[in-house]
């Protein structure tokens, strides 16, 4: 076979059915050996809606999202893929073509220095120079992409190494090699253990680590014995169990009043798999400044990088979360976190008749079915979804959060609703985001994908604005979107049925028609442009510098 | 205007590497990017060939395992030794 058959021969080796691109000059013996192989192609309508889509896919189902491009200015499109699944530890295999070896280097017809642009946005990369190292190296790239912290991998594959000839051997399995014993932490558990039992204030904080550990049974057993507060990161969020009384939702720049005056008081901080993001932190220095921090985390270079951890573990959350779980006295301190979750409760009931952000998505959560899958993009939307929808699981809420991406949103949900058809994939984005990455409206047309798409409309690049207001004076540059497209007329073009509301009164019925119709479904909502996400922690500011404006956290 | 005197490091770190090229370029762009400046750099094929002995010098104010931990991640390093820091021996 040629080693693009070679290609398609290891794909379905490690059980992809579906990968995301598009073809070109420099890939297309590999889209060649595509052509009526069972590996299902999608046709996306831009390389980075086909790195995005890898990336749903991967984040919704929990498997290595695959992504294909060509040499130059198709491998350049992927790079902003690649960079967001590296920040949010997505594993993703990228496959490049590449201009023949013959004429590399001599700046080709759209040739570029691929494995040097993916350095700094790739767990790693290869150039595969022989046919005979294909193999291998593509069997690399998925362990790699999976193990430890997941992440992107990029194959950058010439054109004459696809049209060589080569044997396919099959793989011979070897035994995984195995997770240390937990005799090797017998110290450190004996510590954390120690340091749990000491504790008066300890509270839980939640990364996005637990659940690719595949740990969130023993996170939450590991709750309820203790009787430990928690909070969650962006990308935990739907990790504890939704009818836990001492979850306090997510911390940071736009968490809760009560999760950030928690996590300020404590004096344990428990962090797992988590990184002490500066958006999760605020000012580091005052960041729960009496606290005490366990870390467990499976990237070494996590530890100690920003925060000293007293106890500090390196392996895998399944194991030590139950070997380290030890009951304290915790009453008085779960008393006092209880408080003040209630009285730092949102409130809906906002004055007038248009639309409240807040609480159009506190009903679209209520009413979309269970197990739905809501993407989101960049910016106001993106936190009023972390702050006012549940989810139960992380793999049910997929947010750019690292490289914080507008654009992510309308193609990862159409890798969601691909890995997972059976389930409901909703998306829900902002004017500006929305535009970034439109022309993949057809490839939901193209496929028939029943995406139910939110554009939540300020006419304005609405987080950019809120800070223009609050820390540049009002001047707001560059940030007014009032000439955008008639959106419902848009989604038309594609063949996407639509609505548009802009009354309180209207979002039930909105949004019944948009669940029940069967096929896509674009719900365009209009909201005022004065409105701000709140609470905010200013740059620089400790979390319990919060800036408030609407009076909903006053009784 | 006046620059504040920090105290700084200069450490040197042994490394063997895949030989490829490429791989001094993750062992540099790792180390520009988190914030250690290049004080020195020599490198060498093993004897078999196999790979790169890079003898690498850096120096920085910031605690030089957040350097070793970010190095040993990348899959080009095989084998990474720091060698005793001399302390406070530049002046940033």
């Amino acid at each position: 076979m040629t080693g693009a058959e070679l290609v398609v021969k290891l794909l379905t080796e490690h059980g992809v059915h579906s990968v995301f691109g598009y073809p070109g000059g420099a890939i297309m013996p590999i889209y060649d050996a595509l052509y009526q192989s069972p590996v299902k192609h999608y046709l996306c309508r831009h390389e980075q809606g086909g790195g995005f889509s890898a990336i749903g896919y991967a984040r919704a189902s929990g498997q290595t999202g695959v992504c294909l491009a060509t040499s130059g200015p198709g491998a350049t499109n992927l790079i902003t893929a690649l960079a967001d699944a590296l920040l949010d530890s997505v594993p993703v295999v990228a496959i490049t073509g590449q201009v023949s070896q013959a004429v590399a280097g001599t700046d080709a017809f759209q040739e570029v220095d691929v494995l040097g642009l993916s350095l700094t946005c790739t767990k790693h990369s290869f150039y595969v120079r022989a046919v005979a190292d294909l193999a291998d190296t593509l069997r690399e790239a998925f362990a790699l992409a999976q193990s430890g912290r997941p992440g992107p991998v990029l194959v950058d594959i010439p054109k004459d190494v696809q049209l060589a000839q080569v044997d396919y051997q099959p793989l011979h399995l070897t035994a995984a090699s195995a997770a240390p014993e937990l005799s090797h932490f017998a110290e450190q558990i004996a510590s954390a253990r120690t340091l749990l039992q000491q504790a008066a204030k300890p509270m839980a904080y939640i990364g996005g680590g637990v659940h690719m550990a595949d740990a969130l049974p023993e996170l939450n057993a590991f709750l309820t014995a203790t009787g430990m507060p928690s909070v969650t990161t962006l990308k935990a969020m739907g990790s504890v169990e939704k009818t836990n009384p001492l979850y306090l939702g997510m911390l940071g720049m736009h968490g809760t009043q009560a999760a950030n005056i928690a996590v300020q008081q404590t004096d344990l901080l428990v962090c797992l798999g988590a990184r002490f993001d500066d958006r999760v932190t605020g000012n580091l220095k005052k960041f729960a400044p009496e606290a005490k921090v366990i870390h467990i985390d499976i990237d070494p270079a996590e530890i100690n990088k920003l925060r000293f951890a007293d106890v500090a573990m390196l392996g895998d959350l399944k194991a030590l979360l139950p070997a380290m779980t030890a009951a304290g006295n915790y009453a008085d301190w779960q008393t006092h976190c209880a408080t003040l979750k209630a009285q730092h409760g949102w409130r809906y009931d906002h004055p007038g008749e248009r639309i409240y952000a807040p609480l159009l998505l506190k009903q679209l959560s209520e009413r979309m079915p269970d197990n739905s899958v809501v993407s989101c993009d960049v910016g106001q939307h993106q936190m009023w979804v972390a702050q006012h929808m549940r989810f139960n699981s992380p793999r049910n809420h997929l947010s750019s959060g690292g490289l914080g991406t507008m654009g992510f949103g309308l193609p990862a949900a159409i890798g969601a609703k691909i890995s997972r058809p059976q389930d409901t994939s909703v998306l829900v984005t902002g004017d500006g985001s929305f535009m970034m990455n439109v022309q993949e409206l057809a490839t939901i047309k193209r496929f028939r994908l029943p995406v139910k798409i939110v554009v939540i409309d300020n006419q304005r690049l609405g987080m950019v604005k809120q800070w223009q207001q609050l820390f540049f004076a009002g001047r707001y540059s560059e940030t007014d979107l009032s000439d955008n497209p008639d959106f419902v007329s848009l989604a038309a073009a594609f063949a996407i049925p639509g609505h548009s509301i802009s009354h309180k009164d209207e979002v039930e019925s909105a949004l019944d028609a948009m669940f029940s119709w069967p096929g896509p479904y674009l719900l365009h909502v209009r909201i005022d442009e004065t409105d701000n996400v709140w609470p905010l922690v200013p740059p620089g500011a400790a979390n319990h510098d919060m800036m408030t404006d609407l009076p909903q956290w006053e009784e | 205007m006046s620059h504040p005197h920090t105290l700084s490091t200069q450490h040197t770190l042994t490394i063997q590497t895949r030989h490829e090229a490429v791989a001094v370029e993750r062992l540099l762009q790792v180390t520009r990017y988190r914030g250690f400046t290049l004080a020195g750099l020599e490198l060498k094929p093993l004897a078999d060939v196999s790979g790169l002995l890079i003898t690498l010098s850096v120096v920085s104010d910031k605690p030089i395992s957040l350097l070793v931990n970010q190095l040993n991640k990348l899959y080009d390093v095989l084998n990474l030794e720091l060698h005793q820091a001399e302390a406070g021996a530049l002046r940033a």
